[in-house]
């Protein structure tokens, strides 16, 4: 026999509307975990869409601590968090855990490159919010080694773009780079003869940019948690909000990438 | 055989001629293309139609030919 049902019963389920979404499987991703690398800008808004589309579980990395220039396009930072110079990861995971009670959110103070291998192999997806190329590239060898879906975004002004990189098939973050890349990336390290950061660009962002990427990453983020590959972009999309104008780019597969060896021809 | 390409600048929509040989390559043609528009130092990519073109990529091999439009464009890092 049916259950019954009663009057008003679908405004007690707060993904009842999701679950009208045909291809969205709201149960799979109550079961998913989501690394988010970067608590900035991106991180913020990942986070944020994350947790209203029901992610079960969600680990927010990043180094740094809130300062006042990040409040015009951080969602969850407050004016307090930059008197006291709150670190980044822990602000954001304390206020996105506000949002969903039922959802773990863990908060980890630390620089990529010292976090736990294990925090790549026990994600479901990896979605990179970063701001420098270096951490890109740590990230998309670590996804590569790992087989772990990585959705990147990245946002100069009022452009941004979002790369998905299914590994091992498809072209990886590294695939995509050319010269001037790696020499922006030298830029940063050569005021200083050790592996610190010292030279820090400071670039163009705004918010509805920042929206806009955030939003895809999300989205196709949920399309690989929801079995719907076959629907993400392929692979590369570029988005230009100035002129109006969105690419969806296909990067080859570089056979020379040390992360694809033993692809080459697939 | 030397090839005549029109590159757009996808930032302000202007485009210039450059003239190449077969041997050139992809990131000869960024470098030279930021160069020209004194773009400020930062990643750039290049597309021809739908796809990204490779940097280390010659003329020759990534299929570059006479009256080919390509896009220069910023690649965004920030988060």
């Amino acid at each position: 026999m049916n259950r019954p049902i009663r009057p008003g019963e679908w405004d007690e389920d707060r993904m009842e509307r999701s679950r009208r979404v045909g291809w969205i499987d709201v149960d799979r991703l109550r079961e998913s975990k989501a690394l988010v690398i970067g608590a900035g800008a991106l991180g913020n808004e990942v986070a944020k869409n994350l947790v209203l589309s029901g992610i079960g579980d969600i680990t927010i990395v990043d180094m740094d601590r809130v300062a006042f220039s990040n409040l015009n396009r951080c969602l969850f930072f407050r004016e307090e968090d930059a008197h006291l110079r709150s670190f980044k990861a822990e602000a954001l995971a304390d206020r996105v855990r506000e949002m969903d009670a039922s959802c773990k959110v863990r908060g980890i103070v630390s620089k990529v490159e010292a976090l736990d291998e294990d925090a790549f192999r026990s994600s479901d997806v990896v979605l990179g919010c970063l701001d420098n190329i270096a951490a890109r590239l740590h990230v998309n060898a670590h996804c590569c080694h790992h087989g772990r879906p990585l959705i990147d975004g990245g946002t100069l002004s009022t452009s941004g773009k979002v790369q998905v990189v299914i590994p091992p098939e498809w072209p990886c973050l590294q695939c995509s780079m050319n010269r001037t890349h790696f020499r922006t990336m030298e830029r940063r390290y050569s005021c200083t003869g050790s592996d610190t950061v010292f030279f820090e660009p400071k670039l163009a962002a705004e918010i509805t940019t920042t929206s806009v990427i955030a939003a895809i990453q999300v989205r196709e983020s949920i399309k690989v948690l929801c079995g719907q590959r076959d629907r993400c972009l392929h692979h590369l999309l570029h988005y230009n909000g100035l002129n109006n104008q969105v690419l969806e780019l296909e990067v080859p597969l570089d056979p020379e990438c040390p992360l694809h060896s033993g692809q080459q021809g697939k | 055989m030397s090839v005549r390409v029109k590159v757009r600048n996808a930032e302000t929509g202007s485009t210039v001629d450059m003239e190449l040989e077969e041997e050139n390559t992809v990131q000869e043609i960024i470098e030279g293309a930021a160069g020209y528009w004194e773009k400020d130092a930062g990643a750039y990519v290049l597309r021809k139609g739908k796809k990204l073109l490779r940097g280390p990529q010659t003329v020759l091999v990534a299929g570059i030919a006479n009256s080919d439009d390509l896009e220069l464009i910023p690649d965004p890092e920030g988060g």
